[in-house]
């Protein structure tokens, strides 16, 4: 079709919009507005929707491969240390497996931390404790939690346990994980019957009870009088870790 | 010509007002997404990707629709959205009140479990009724004053 035709078309097409009753448009009648606001609905739901794609595609604990520990690990009274022991920054995360906020730092961190780790750039000594031990019907989840990961050491398998706990975290208010329940994953992560027997005695409850205490008491751990986990400690002083940056300035500082 | 007059004003404070819920509880729940996270995972309702995504779109949303009821643009439309999600927000507490969770509603930032006894399910579900009352106004008579005016919606024909 040539140029002219063309031309000429759209002359005939303006000239029967000319010619169209002006009851179409008078100003704020119906159609034109309620297409601009069908425009900005329909751009509301495609923003939502790629917001969703994006939210996804982007989940820590997706796509993504993990990175396998190849950091040392070791236990001293109720604190695991992983890393090498002469790493040159240390740092201490004072968790309870029950806590959701714990759940949210170590999905937000483990990656940047096994990495951390495995290059010999840090330590970091957990301190699992039992603040929410209350949280549980039948109480004590944190404690049994706590008490299985010490397990998890002499084990050999603390790394993927430690994962695994925050992975498969039972809310709190729920019946929480059994003693069986937790064997059984550090069964299938290749434990031996020590493990399992280590798990079911529960044998440092005491010393997880008196640890959550220090912890609780120590000025340099608290914002505000008050002491929660995740805290995060360098030098024993808590740090912020909202700063998705936080890492890098430890890191750097070191 | 009065009563009209009247309503119009009704109106526009509901719209205000409604706008001012949702940016407010959307920001608030914007800048702390772990807290978000945690509030929705705490109704204990969805698996882990649906938490992670009601979380991560939910501030948006709430400060879009509060956002367009500011300006008055397509306010029966959004108001028919707001009036679902306040709807589903009213069926979380409720399920959580019903099944004796402990956990605060998050409406406002904030959120997860919390001791039995500093639960406040009713006053939360009061408060979601008289937000829902203002969505319902706005589906019902959404011509309100001071709307912002939107290209091509005066332009006449000279």
């Amino acid at each position: 079709m040539g140029g002219a035709s063309r031309n000429e078309r759209r002359r005939r097409q303006e000239a029967a919009a000319e010619r169209k009753p002006a009851i179409d448009r008078v100003p704020g009648s119906g159609r034109k507005d309620n297409r601009v606001k069908v425009g900005i609905v329909v751009g509301v739901v495609i923003v939502v929707f790629f917001a969703a794609v994006y939210i996804v595609m982007n989940r820590p604990w997706g796509l993504s491969p993990q990175a396998a520990a190849t950091y040392p690990v070791s236990v001293d009274g109720v604190v695991v240390t992983a890393g090498q022991p002469a790493a040159p920054v240390a740092i201490d995360v004072y968790e309870d497996f029950l806590c959701p906020f714990c759940e949210r730092f170590e999905t937000r961190n483990s990656d940047a931390l096994t990495a951390a780790l495995n290059e010999g750039k840090a330590k970091v000594n957990y301190h699992a404790l039992n603040i929410l031990d209350a949280r549980t019907t039948p109480p004590g989840y944190s404690t049994l939690a706590a008490n299985a990961a010490l397990c998890a050491v002499p084990a050999g398998i603390w790394p993927a346990f430690h994962a695994r706990l925050f992975a498969e975290q039972p809310a709190e208010g729920s019946a929480g994980l059994t003693a069986a329940q937790l064997s059984a994953i550090g069964t299938s992560l290749g434990a031996g019957p020590a493990f399992t027997q280590c798990v079911e005695s529960n044998g440092n409850a005491a010393a997880i009870t008196a640890a959550t205490a220090a912890a609780s008491a120590n000025p340099g751990l608290q914002t505000d009088g008050q002491f929660g986990t995740p805290t995060i400690a360098v030098g024993g002083q808590k740090i912020d870790v909202s700063d998705s940056d936080w890492l890098q300035t430890v890191l750097a500082a070191g | 010509m009065g009563s009209a007059r009247v309503r119009g004003i009704v109106g526009t404070v509901a719209r205000l007002g409604l706008a001012a819920v949702f940016l407010v509880s959307g920001v608030l729940k914007a800048i702390d997404p772990d807290a978000t996270y945690v509030a929705v995972r705490a109704y204990d309702v969805l698996p882990k990707l649906g938490v992670e995504l009601v979380a991560g779109v939910l501030p948006w949303l709430e400060i879009v629709i509060g956002l367009l009821l500011l300006a008055g643009i397509a306010t029966r439309a959004v108001a028919v959205v707001s009036a679902v999600l306040l709807l589903g927000f009213m069926a979380g507490v409720a399920q959580a009140w019903a099944r004796g969770l402990s956990i605060d509603c998050g409406c406002f930032g904030g959120g997860g479990a919390v001791d039995p006894a500093q639960t406040t399910y009713g006053r939360e579900l009061l408060r979601d009724a008289g937000f829902l009352l203002l969505a319902g106004w706005l589906v019902v008579r959404p011509r309100t004053l001071a709307v912002l005016s939107l290209p091509g919606r005066r332009r006449e024909r000279v």
